[in-house]
């Protein structure tokens, strides 16, 4: 998929803003950065200085949180980095399909079908099983950056 | 098989058994058959009594590695046994070994000879408690006269290698084992030491004495070298002994030589040098009569022999210049470097004055000179060639450095530095002069070098903090000149600065100062490490003449740095000259400086002793009282506050800088309670507060940063003269976040905007505010943080739920109400409590719900494991929470008691560990903390509230007793203590039920639990006593575990007891084991009490039979097939 059509998109998508600007200095670990116009969770955040007697600077490790490819990005820290808007909802898992397509209920009581599950094969066994032993599974998908994801899984029990 | 015992030996049986040796011998050495040859030898050594045999094959056979062998069969047959043979079997033994080295000591098998007086020292030290004194006194004797020379040179050789084995046995690194416990070794250690170690040194000495005159004379190689080596070799071993009884029980010695003779030697060394031990007594041996400089005149000479070079390293050190020019030409370094580490050695073992007097006799000046220009010399090799390599400058100049340490680093614990002659202050005064000059080259050469990350401020002192120090040290031994010239230095650089303003690149300048301002930071102050740091006694005595405090050179250097500092102010200046890097320094500079100059403690003690009218005292009020409250102290506060607050606002983005400014400067400011009164009333401090709750820019700190400064903020309110405008100045201060927070989380927008990036930003940082603020609870603001508190619990709940897949927001709200509660939780009257502990517990149960049967789906591994542990903190900080609430059961500073509102504590936390347990799976328990957290947890409630247990239902019950189960096989000895004190109290509490006639635990309400855990335990407690290693520290812990284990299942312990003892075959250990088991329960009139007394009793008991076990471990050891006896247990308690 392209990354370009998504810019759009999100330029278009008025009011959601699909990023934000902050300070570089007060971004932390454990925090969301784009690096290379990618979402990304940062594991790791380093500040050194240009020159000896010069700033202070950011040097950021952040994984994708779609793609889990690794990113670096080093930033003045007194200038600003985009923070993505990531967001969490979580959906009652209704089907899986056969082309790996799984069918979500929305709050209002709609279905969501766009959804593809993981491709990862332990991940997939993990809900195929848990949903084939009939548990009650309510899924979290992220959404960040006009992409969206399954990222978590969790078993409510019997009704 | 073939033994070789004596009994009835006659010569025949005797030479049949050489010669099988022999050819057993023979043919391992030529590869026939080896496993028989191996077995024929070892028969040898393993028959009982087969000395005869031995001293025949070594009178006798002319195969010397059969001699070898019968020398180790001797050697292993007489340790095993030892106590069965008599006093005079033992004596002939050992004499036998001295004599046969001393006949044969001119035979050329050297390593035969070695084996046997090996033995013979083995064998010495095996009897060594049993021996008279005269006894030893005979053989002493003879080895005496060995190494006197009077049967010739070999003979010296070999006595003075008997000595050698002797002492290396008795020194327990190099012991042999013997199969006798520690104390044995320790005993023989300690008597070798007080009694013989001075006159085997005195021997060694006298041997080589005795020969070094032919050594010396330059012919070919002779015999004696051989006697000399091997008696340096002994002086040697000698000296590197692990000396323990110096200075205790050698009083007498202390009191001759107490003048001239140190006893400290914990100061850390940098160089890794051996320093020799040996304690005072030692004096008269080694420093006294004059064989040191025997020792040099021997190296000089053996030097001059051997390897025929010119003379300079007569004296290795001296003239330092041409030495180190020398050594730069290409000489070997080693001698300059023995000498600097012989002038280490001699300064460890005198004091200063001594020092100094000991070279008097033979040169013009002192050793301290001495020692200073050879140091300067060194420094300025380091200068010329300054790499990275660590070369022979290098170090010799950490040598030296802790040479002046050892000599200038106060000894009498006063805090007095130790005072140093007047050519000695001048030498310390050049040094230190050298230093500064090759400190500032170092540092503005460094600037082309650019390294930039390594060079963190903290991490740069760290490193040099030790070096800083000494230099300290030397600059304080000299201190009337040294601070003078450290301002000459700083204004001179100053003065660069402003006149090359804009034209010449200030780079260079900024370095040196840098340099010059971590070397002034330490001369002037001392670091404190957690208490309040003193004027340094040399600055306080010295500088008696000057009565005006603004001409103290203290003041005029202090005051010159903190104008420079205040020029920071000016945007401008700011730009060009201060940069991150030097703010750093200068913040660094000031925090260490107020800590011990600003408005000092000592100021109102000095004040008070106004009728000493002395000089000094007048110089030392006029310096402390010059930055006192009633002086300077407000201006240059107001200045210190004015810098820390620019250094927040005008350095975006330099964390390191704020850092050092919130966590050093700020917090050594709170502190103390005499800068609070200031503070508070300063307008600068105000404006401080207004920045935090309004300005933006202060949002932008980093979170440890915020914390930091919401804590000294808080603190400052001590400075207020009484608990309301306390309380009311922390309200003022902390209101912006709470409404803040109470408006966010009644949005009814809120589950669309909370995910937005600045709203994350602003939550978190109000919450680490208020988590540092939360820190800083004390009891005069305790009120307004409760209230505080209180107003944000509804808002904090919603913002959990809000936030739960946020883990770092999710973190920091666990974190903020663990803080809070831990803060607050002793002060709350039981109404409060009630709130407060409803709320952990909706708390509890919000995180749980979310949490619970959850699973994160990821491809990133790197981000699966952040994700774990993510979650072991949150659990960490729930444990943490739940400690918190049982500590209101034993800290209390309410009116009324919490049972009074009808709150039981210990239901609450078992609710709530209720909710946490099912979190917290094996795997994260690997976590250490996590594990230590949770254990200590749960050995505090089991032991304070066993009976709560049984109220949990059975799957909560079988988790905790499983991961007790765990606990009980973790590796951390304090785990395992843990598992056991809470095993104890389980089953103390069980048995005590049982005895009132009650169910107790087993079947109250849980009722579908696998049978008798108590069983269970008591067999993997057993198991673990009898086959598994565990550390003896633990034996206590688990007798008082053990005993009401086995009350509550007598039954199953008889069994269990029966089944070991049946599995014995050998009818006589049966017996034994019977009786063990048997003493193990009756003894010491153990009854069925659970007692202190009997408590007692058992951990005798239990001790007494793992002693008796652990002897008979090589049989027992064997009932490994315990492993198949417990699981017939198994079976069987499954069949009943």
């Amino acid at each position: 998929m392209s990354d370009e059509e998504h810019h759009f998109e999100s330029k278009a998508d008025a009011g959601a803003s699909k990023t934000y600007p902050q300070q570089a200095g007060t971004i932390r670990k454990n925090g969301y950065i784009v690096i290379k116009n990618r979402p990304c969770k940062v594991v790791e955040v380093s500040t050194s200085k240009t020159g000896k007697h010069g700033h202070a600077k950011c040097h950021f490790v952040g994984i994708d949180i779609f793609t889990a490819k690794k990113l670096e990005d080093i930033v003045p820290s007194s200038h600003n980095c985009d923070v993505p808007h990531v967001n969490r909802t979580d959906y009652q898992l209704i089907d899986i399909s056969e082309d790996g397509f799984v069918s979500l209920l929305t709050d209002s009581g709609d279905t969501k079908d766009d959804l593809k599950l993981p491709t990862d094969e332990s991940l997939l066994k993990q809900i195929k099983d848990g949903f084939a032993e009939g548990k009650d599974l309510v899924v979290s998908v992220m959404s960040a950056m006009g992409e969206e994801q399954i990222c978590a899984l969790k078993d409510i029990g019997p009704k | 098989m073939q033994g070789f015992s004596d009994g009835g030996a006659d010569l025949g049986q005797l030479q049949t058994t050489m010669r099988n040796i022999e050819v057993a011998c023979t043919s391992i050495q030529m590869h026939i058959n080896p496993a028989a040859a191996e077995a024929t030898i070892l028969s040898l050594s393993q028959s009982p009594q087969p000395y005869m045999a031995c001293r025949f094959i070594l009178e006798n056979s002319q195969v010397p590695n059969a001699r070898f062998q019968a020398a180790a069969a001797i050697r292993d047959a007489a340790i095993r046994e030892w106590s069965s043979l008599s006093t005079e079997e033992r004596r002939s033994l050992i004499s036998f070994c001295l004599c046969f080295v001393m006949q044969h000591a001119s035979s050329p098998e050297g390593y035969v000879l070695a084996k046997v007086s090996s033995v013979a020292a083995q064998l010495m030290k095996r009897g060594w408690l049993d021996f008279t004194e005269a006894e030893k006194e005979t053989f002493f004797y003879q080895v005496n006269q060995a190494i006197l020379g009077a049967h010739g040179i070999d003979v010296q050789f070999i006595g003075v290698n008997f000595l050698e084995s002797l002492v290396s046995e008795f020194s327990p690194s190099t012991s042999s084992a013997m199969g006798l416990p520690r104390e044995f070794h320790e005993q023989c250690r300690t008597s070798l030491e007080l009694n013989y170690l001075k006159m085997f040194y005195c021997w060694a000495r006298d041997a080589a004495l005795s020969v070094t005159n032919k050594i010396i004379e330059p012919n070919a190689v002779i015999p004696e070298v051989k006697v000399c080596t091997a008696a340096l070799r002994l002086m040697l071993q000698i000296l590197n002994w692990e000396f323990r009884n110096d200075t205790t029980s050698m009083k007498a010695g202390i009191d001759v030589f107490s003048a001239g003779v140190r006893h400290d030697n914990g100061s850390s060394k940098r160089s890794e040098c051996v320093l020799v031990q040996p304690g005072p007594a030692w004096f008269d041996v080694l420093i006294s009569s004059g064989h040191v400089s025997w020792l040099l005149g021997l190296y000089a000479a053996l030097r001059q022999k051997f390897s025929r070079e010119e003379p300079y390293f007569l004296l290795w050190i001296d003239p330092p210049d041409v030495v180190s020019k020398a050594i730069e030409e290409g000489k070997s370094e080693s001698e300059m470097l023995d000498g600097c580490r012989a002038l280490l050695s001699i300064a460890t073992a005198t004091t200063p004055f001594v020092f100094d007097q000991l070279l008097k006799a033979i040169r013009p000046c002192g050793t301290l000179s001495l020692l200073s220009t050879l140091m300067c010399e060194v420094v300025k090799v380091l200068m010329t060639n300054n790499t990275d390599e660590e070369t022979w400058s290098w170090e010799a100049r950490d040598i030296l450095l802790d040479t002046w340490t050892i000599l200038l680093v106060p000894t009498d614990g006063s805090g007095g530095d130790a005072l140093l002659p007047p050519e000695g202050k001048h030498a310390a005064a050049n040094l230190f002069s050298m230093i500064v000059e090759s400190e500032l080259k170092v540092a503005s050469a460094s600037v082309t070098n650019d390294d930039g990350d390594s060079d963190y401020l903290q991490a740069s002192i760290s490193a040099m903090d030790e070096r800083l120090s000494s230099y300290a040290l030397i600059a304080r031994a000299a201190i009337d000149v040294t601070i003078p010239l450290l301002t000459r230095l700083f204004s001179e650089r100053f003065a660069r600065l402003h006149q090359g303003r804009g034209i010449i690149d200030p780079t260079e300048t900024l370095e040196e100062l840098y340099s010059l301002l971590l070397i002034t930071g330490h001369v002037l102050a001392d670091e404190g490490e957690g208490e309040t740091p003193l004027v340094p006694t040399a600055i306080k005595t010295h500088f008696a003449d000057i009565a005006e405090a603004e001409k103290h050179p203290v003041v005029v250097l202090s005051g010159s740095i903190i104008r420079f500092a205040e020029q920071s102010m000016d945007p401008e200046v700011r730009a060009t000259v201060f940069s991150p890097r030097l703010m750093e320094a200068v913040i660094w500079f000031l925090a260490r400086w107020s800590h011990t100059y600003l408005m000092p403690l000592e100021e109102t003690n000095c004040l008070s002793n106004d009728y000493q009218q002395h000089h000094s005292v007048n110089s030392k009020k006029a310096l402390l009282s010059f930055f006192g409250e009633h002086n300077q102290g407000q201006v240059v506060l107001d200045i210190i506050v004015r810098i820390s607050v620019m250094t927040l606002v005008s350095y975006p983005g330099e964390k390191d800088l704020q850092g050092l400014t919130c966590h050093h400067l700020l917090h050594t400011l709170v502190r103390r309670k005499t800068i609070c009164y200031q503070l508070v009333s300063l307008e600068s401090w105000r404006n401080l507060a207004n920045a935090f709750t309004n300005e933006k820019s202060l949002f932008l700190l980093s979170s440890a940063n915020q914390r930091s400064l919401a804590q000294t903020l808080v603190l400052s309110a001590s400075g207020l003269r009484n608990s309301e405008t306390a309380n009311q100045y922390v309200k003022g201060l902390m209101a912006h976040m709470t409404t803040y927070l109470v408006e966010l989380s009644n949005r009814s927008d809120l589950k669309s905007v909370a995910h937005q990036p600045d709203i994350i930003m602003s939550v978190s940082c109000l919450l680490e505010r208020l988590r540092g603020a939360a820190s800083a609870a004390g009891p005069r603001r305790q009120r307004a943080m409760y209230e505080i508190g209180i107003s944000v619990m509804n808002p904090v709940l919603h913002l959990l739920e809000v936030y739960k897949d946020e883990s770092a927001v999710v973190y920091l709200l666990l974190k903020f109400i663990v803080d809070w509660v831990d803060g607050q939780i002793s002060y709350l009257e039981s109404r409060e409590t009630a709130a407060v502990i409803d709320f952990c517990m909706r708390l509890l149960q919000l995180y749980s719900s979310h949490n619970i049967g959850k699973i994160s789906i990821s491809l990133s591994s790197t981000l699966l494991s952040e994700a774990k542990t993510e979650k072991y903190k949150d659990l960490r900080a729930l444990l943490q929470l739940l400690s918190s609430l049982c500590s209101k059961d034993l800290v209390d500073f309410s009116s009324d008691s919490v049972e009074a509102a009808g709150i039981n504590i210990s239901q609450v936390v078992f609710f709530g560990l209720h909710i946490v347990t099912p979190l917290i799976s094996l795997e994260l328990l690997k976590y250490p903390k996590l594990c230590h957290d949770y254990f200590s947890l749960l050995s505090h409630i089991l032991e304070v509230y066993p009976e709560t247990l049984a109220q949990l239902n059975s799957e909560a019950f079988v988790h905790i007793i499983g991961t007790l189960d765990f606990g009980l096989h973790h590796q951390d000895l304090e785990v395992v203590d843990m598992c056991l004190g809470a095993l104890k109290a389980l089953a103390a509490y069980n048995y005590r039920e049982i005895c009132a006639g009650k169910t107790g635990l087993v079947s109250a309400g849980l009722g579908n639990l696998p049978e008798g855990i108590f069983s269970r335990f008591l067999r993997s407690l057993l198991q673990l006593l009898l086959f598994e290693d565990y550390s003896p520290d633990l034996v206590s812990a688990a007798a008082d575990a053990l005993l009401p284990l086995i009350l509550c299942e007598q039954g199953l312990y008889q069994k269990l007891g029966n089944e070991l003892i049946e599995r014995q075959t050998n009818p006589a250990l049966k017996s034994r084991l019977a009786n063990a088991l048997h003493s193990l329960t009756s003894s010491n009139h153990l009854s069925s009490r659970l007692d202190r007394v009997n408590y007692q009793r058992f951990r005798k008991n239990l001790n007494s039979f793992l002693n008796w076990q652990n002897k008979r471990n090589g049989w027992f050891r064997f009932l490994w097939s315990f492993l198949n006896f417990s699981m017939h247990l198994e079976a069987l308690l499954l069949v009943v």
